[in-house]
């Protein structure tokens, strides 16, 4: 049969198969279809395969050599095109499975919902990381003290007018509910040597309540002490904490107050953050607002304590972390933070 | 204190506006704390400090303007002249130690009448109300102008025309002027006529001798009385007066001669009668108190560069006199400013009228201190973020709580938790016991929340208790508390856990958290919390704490609302706990060979517990089991009645050599044989 055919027609029926070919394959959709396509060509009957043992009835070395050249890039061809379209089609299945498999990706993840920490504990948190990264040190006391703690030591005596600044929870006449943080420091005092450097946060009691007053709030008291501490010092700190807790541009003043265990005395005003110093009503129109008591430690105290009045100088500071809070996230009444409401505490 | 703008500047000439005073004064320590317009007069609303009494007047506030704007003080006319006849009425003081001074004058047939307008207006203005009665009124206008506390008798019916200044001794009591009758303490001082109490010193003045429309002869009394004895006497009766407020705070024992003087003066001008001369006992003489102070001590203490001249004349500005002696200066303060005992009193003095706000600030060059950061404090922040990152959200309760609590949770006598101290004065009943467990407040929380609506109620606090062990403090303990309950959430992903095993889970985040190991959970007594549900944590042997479902008799007396209702509670020792937590960890080295696996499923009887199974196989020695771990629990469908199904995955591991198949399987089987034995189960079909 084939060997009847000259090379020109020879060469001339390769043209023809590669022609039908490229015809057959454009119409391939399926795998299956492929399949076919793949029998048709290259199979052990295939049309390309017949070609290949056609070959060897060439007689021409020449001509044979030629065809066979011709031939082989014709079978290249089919099996390249061949392998290429199945690479496509099966690469289209596995998406239209993976299309099946589809899922709703707006439907809600499995979160583990944490709890929240409550805003006073947030903010306690905060003040204490600005004192240690100023290098204070942490300390702490009973909240249940003894009255020479809380008052006399800190220059309290019975009987002074001084304790009317403080309404006291008592439980005994010699036992009280601390009023303040300060009796730490005087602990602290007794036990260590100077220089000092910490901060006492914790609970404190004064029975008095209402929009601003709970019966239990938080205080952290600060105290530095050491050979060359002065009121300028006193400044240089509080001036940096509260910028770093309040912001930067905040204005600051130094206004001279009254405490026992202090000397001179300072409270520490802030402008106004709710009228940025304009006057409203939180302010008493005064443009700004109370946030911290302080003072040179009074001589008496380390006297009381047994440190060298001559020798050492130092000072003490004090805020309630109530107010600190209440500033912070504009809070009006303080009795929320004890209400416990989860729709309140979920908010910080 | 309320304070006048006029009235001020009758003693001194200040041309600024009141909110300029207002803004100095304040900077100088007298806090204005409002400013309210009268009329065609300012009103200011002083806050004056408990040092400071010597501003509790007009006089004093015009001192400190005059100091802080340096300039001169104006002082009313008190000096009475002429002839006077001598006092009709004599004074002793018995008690000098509580009377330093007296001083009185007669004024005799004067006219009881309204008081001119004028003085009406300025007592109105400083918040006291006319009384219609001129004698009175002045003494009032006195006390708000000068500061000192003045007292009226009608002197006729003074017995004898006598005062006697004396401790009340037994058994006495009075009337005084508000028409209460006081029981009086012995050591209370008095003032006495011939006869009987007159007044209460300092205090308040007795009904039978006091100033009425009928009066005609008054005696006027201007004293000294010891601060303290003033102060006692006043707590003790309950009786706090404008006098009594400035008596205890302290007077002024030069001065109060021209405050008698000013009145009488005043009265005269209102209502006549015939001044007599001044009866004046005065035992103890005024002593000044020169304190000394080096200048450089003074720049040293404030961080300024102040001279000598800047100093001396700062001082005289606030009536203190000065002798410069060099490198040091000689203070004295006048007789009103009794706060000014020390040489810090004279530094505070320079430093506020100076100006706080010229004080340059400086960082200050010290040591650092240890322990920036107590160990405890990292503990309980780390407990604390793991309780939070299980869910539980924190709250924080006052220390309180009420005697019915620990009824309601059925805490039997001798518990620790009955051993509370009381607080004397509780501002309510239901707070009058300091807290010895967290549980009462936390159950108020979940009350608090399920009332309002909140069905997913995860609560914790971190908070110390209150154990009276017989010191005379009490023992302070710091304890973790949680409550937890979640009302059948809707929630596309389900999670059936019970609520006791994922409260459980958080006890058991927080041992593991801070590597501590070896808890154990053992049934608890606790008689609030439900038999089968609750366990005690056990660490070491020692008992730290509680878990467990609420009882249903204690459920049924919180009157929820609610059917039903799993709430779970935990409480926990944390100073216990953390006392056993270990103080390093150690690295362990990494497994070089592989693991292999094997699982084992028992069927056994339901009550053997699980950690009794776990300890069973933790306790088989084998040098390859590297660890054991539950992973199913099952009861019900193929498993017999009475029975349920534990499984347990196995891990076997060599640590010098990857082992062989027929060695985990030679382990396994003989682990398998010993399980089996030890609980009497079956291997599960």
């Amino acid at each position: 049969m084939d060997e009847l055919l000259s090379p020109e027609q020879l060469l001339s029926s390769l043209t023809q198969i590669e022609e039908a070919f490229r015809s057959d394959i454009a119409k391939v959709a399926t795998l299956a279809d492929l399949q076919q396509v793949r029998a048709k060509y290259s199979g052990k009957k295939g049309l390309v395969t017949a070609k290949m043992k056609a070959l060897s009835s060439v007689p021409d070395p020449v001509q044979k050599k030629e065809f066979g050249r011709r031939i082989n890039e014709l079978k290249n061809f089919v099996e390249d095109s061949l392998k290429g379209r199945e690479l496509l089609l099966k690469e289209g299945e596995q998406e239209r499975r993976l299309l099946t498999e589809k899922i709703d990706i707006t439907l809600p993840g499995k979160s583990v919902q944490f709890g929240r920490t409550h805003p006073i504990n947030q903010v306690l948190s905060e003040i204490k990381d600005i004192f240690v990264s100023m290098g204070f040190g942490i300390e702490d006391g009973p909240e249940v003290e003894l009255d020479h703690y809380n008052f006399e030591a800190l220059n309290i005596p019975r009987d002074h007018p001084a304790r009317d600044m403080q309404d006291t929870f008592y439980i005994s006449d010699d036992v009280v509910l601390r009023t303040h943080t300060s009796p730490v420091q005087v602990r602290v005092m007794e036990k260590t040597k100077p220089p000092l450097k910490i901060i006492a946060p914790g609970k404190v009691y004064r029975c008095d309540a209402d929009v601003s007053h709970t019966a239990m709030f938080h205080q952290v008291e600060g105290l530095m002490v050491d050979t060359d501490v002065s009121f300028g010092d006193l400044k240089g700190v509080l001036e940096l904490f509260i910028r770093s807790f309040f912001g930067k541009d905040t204005p600051v003043r130094f206004r001279p107050s009254y405490f026992p265990f202090t000397e001179p005395s300072a409270e520490v005003d802030i402008g106004c953050v709710f009228c940025k110093g304009a006057g409203c009503r939180v302010c008493k129109t005064t443009g700004w607002l109370e946030v911290l008591g302080s003072g040179l430690v009074n001589p008496r105290v380390f006297e009381m304590t047994g440190y060298d009045p001559a020798r050492y100088s130092g000072f003490a500071f004090g805020m309630g972390v109530e107010r600190m809070t209440m500033l912070k996230y504009s809070i009006d009444d303080i009795r929320l933070f004890y209400e416990n409401d989860l729709r309140f505490l979920r908010q910080f | 204190m309320k304070v006048s703008f006029d009235w001020l500047k009758e003693f001194v000439d200040v041309t600024v506006s009141p909110q300029e005073v207002a803004h100095r004064l304040t900077m100088a320590g007298l806090e204005i704390e409002g400013m309210e317009i009268v009329g065609s007069d300012v009103v200011f609303e002083v806050n004056v400090t408990p040092n400071r009494p010597d501003c509790l007047s007009i006089l004093g506030i015009a001192r400190e303007v005059a100091a802080v704007f340096g300039l001169p003080l104006k002082m009313p006319d008190m000096v009475v002249k002429g002839v006077q006849t001598e006092s009709t009425v004599t004074v002793e003081i018995a008690d000098s130690d509580l009377c330093n001074r007296y001083t009185g004058r007669s004024i005799l047939g004067v006219t009881i009448g309204d008081s001119p307008q004028w003085l009406k207006n300025r007592l109105e203005k400083c918040g006291i109300r006319s009384l219609n009665n001129n004698i009175i009124d002045i003494t009032n206008y006195v006390l708000l102008e000068l500061g000192h506390p003045l007292h009226a008798f009608d002197e006729d019916k003074l017995h004898g025309r006598k005062i006697r200044i004396a401790k009340a001794g037994h058994n006495r009591s009075i009337t005084t002027l508000d028409g209460a009758d006081r029981e009086l303490s012995y050591d209370m001082l008095l003032i006495w006529d011939g006869k009987d109490p007159v007044a209460v010193a300092g205090v308040m003045g007795g009904e039978g001798s006091s100033v009425n429309s009928d009066t005609r002869n008054i005696f006027l009394e201007s004293a000294y009385f010891e601060p303290t004895s003033v102060r006692r006497t006043s707590k003790a009766l309950g009786l706090k007066t404008e006098s009594s407020y400035r008596f205890e705070r302290g007077t002024d024992i030069i001065f109060l001669e021209n405050a008698l003087n000013r009145a009488a003066l005043l009265i005269e001008q209102t209502g006549g009668g015939n001044i007599h001369q001044i009866v004046d006992a005065y035992p103890e003489k005024y002593v000044e108190r020169p304190v000394e102070i080096a200048y450089d001590r003074i720049n040293s203490l404030l961080g300024t560069a102040l001279n000598k001249a800047e100093i001396l004349e700062t001082l005289q500005r606030v009536g203190v006199r000065t002798e410069d002696r060099g490198e040091k200066c000689i203070a004295i303060a006048p007789p009103y400013r009794r706060d000014i005992r020390e040489y810090y009193d004279i530094l505070e003095e320079v430093a506020r009228i100076y100006g706080f706000d010229r004080i340059p600030a400086r960082i200050p060059k010290t040591a650092l201190s240890d322990g920036i950061l107590n160990s405890k404090e990292v503990s309980v922040g780390r407990i604390k973020e793991t309780v939070r990152k299980t869910g539980f959200t924190e709250v924080i309760n006052y220390s309180f709580m009420n005697g019915t609590d620990l009824e309601l949770l059925s805490i039997p006598a001798g518990d620790s938790r009955r051993s509370h101290i009381e607080v004397m004065n509780p501002l309510r009943q239901e707070d009058s016991l300091m807290r010895t467990t967290l549980l009462p407040s936390l159950l108020n929380n979940f009350r608090y929340n399920l009332s309002r609506g909140t069905r997913d109620i995860r609560l914790f606090e971190i908070s110390k208790i209150f154990v009276d062990e017989g010191g005379q403090l009490p023992k302070e303990k710091l304890m973790l508390g949680g409550i937890f309950f979640r009302e059948n959430m809707p929630s596309v992903w389900k999670d059936e856990t019970p609520s006791f095993f994922t409260a459980k889970g958080t006890v058991d985040c927080i041992f593991d958290e801070m590597k501590i190991k070896g808890q154990s959970y053992e049934p608890s007594s606790e008689a609030f919390l439900h038999r089968g549900k609750s366990a005690d944590i056990v660490l070491d042997s020692v008992r730290i704490g509680f878990i467990g479902e609420l009882a249903p008799v204690v459920v049924e007396k919180l009157d929820l609302k609610i059917s039903k209702p799993e709430i779970v509670v935990f409480e926990m020792d944390l100073d216990k706990f953390l006392s056993l937590a270990p103080d390093k960890l150690t690295y362990v080295q990494i497994p070089r060979y592989p693991a292999v696996e094997r699982d084992i499923a028992i069927v056994l009887d339901e009550d053997i517990s699980s950690a009794k199974v776990m300890s069973d196989l933790s306790a088989y020695i084998s040098g390859f089991i590297e660890g054991v771990e539950l992973f199913d629990h099952y009861k019900g469908k193929n498993i017999p009645q009475g029975k349920k199904s534990l499984a347990y995955r196995i891990t076997y591991r060599a640590s010098d050599r990857t082992l062989t198949d027929s060695e985990v399987e030679d382990v396994h089987a003989r682990l398998v044989d010993y399980i089996l034995q030890k609980t009497g189960g079956q291997l599960r079909a």
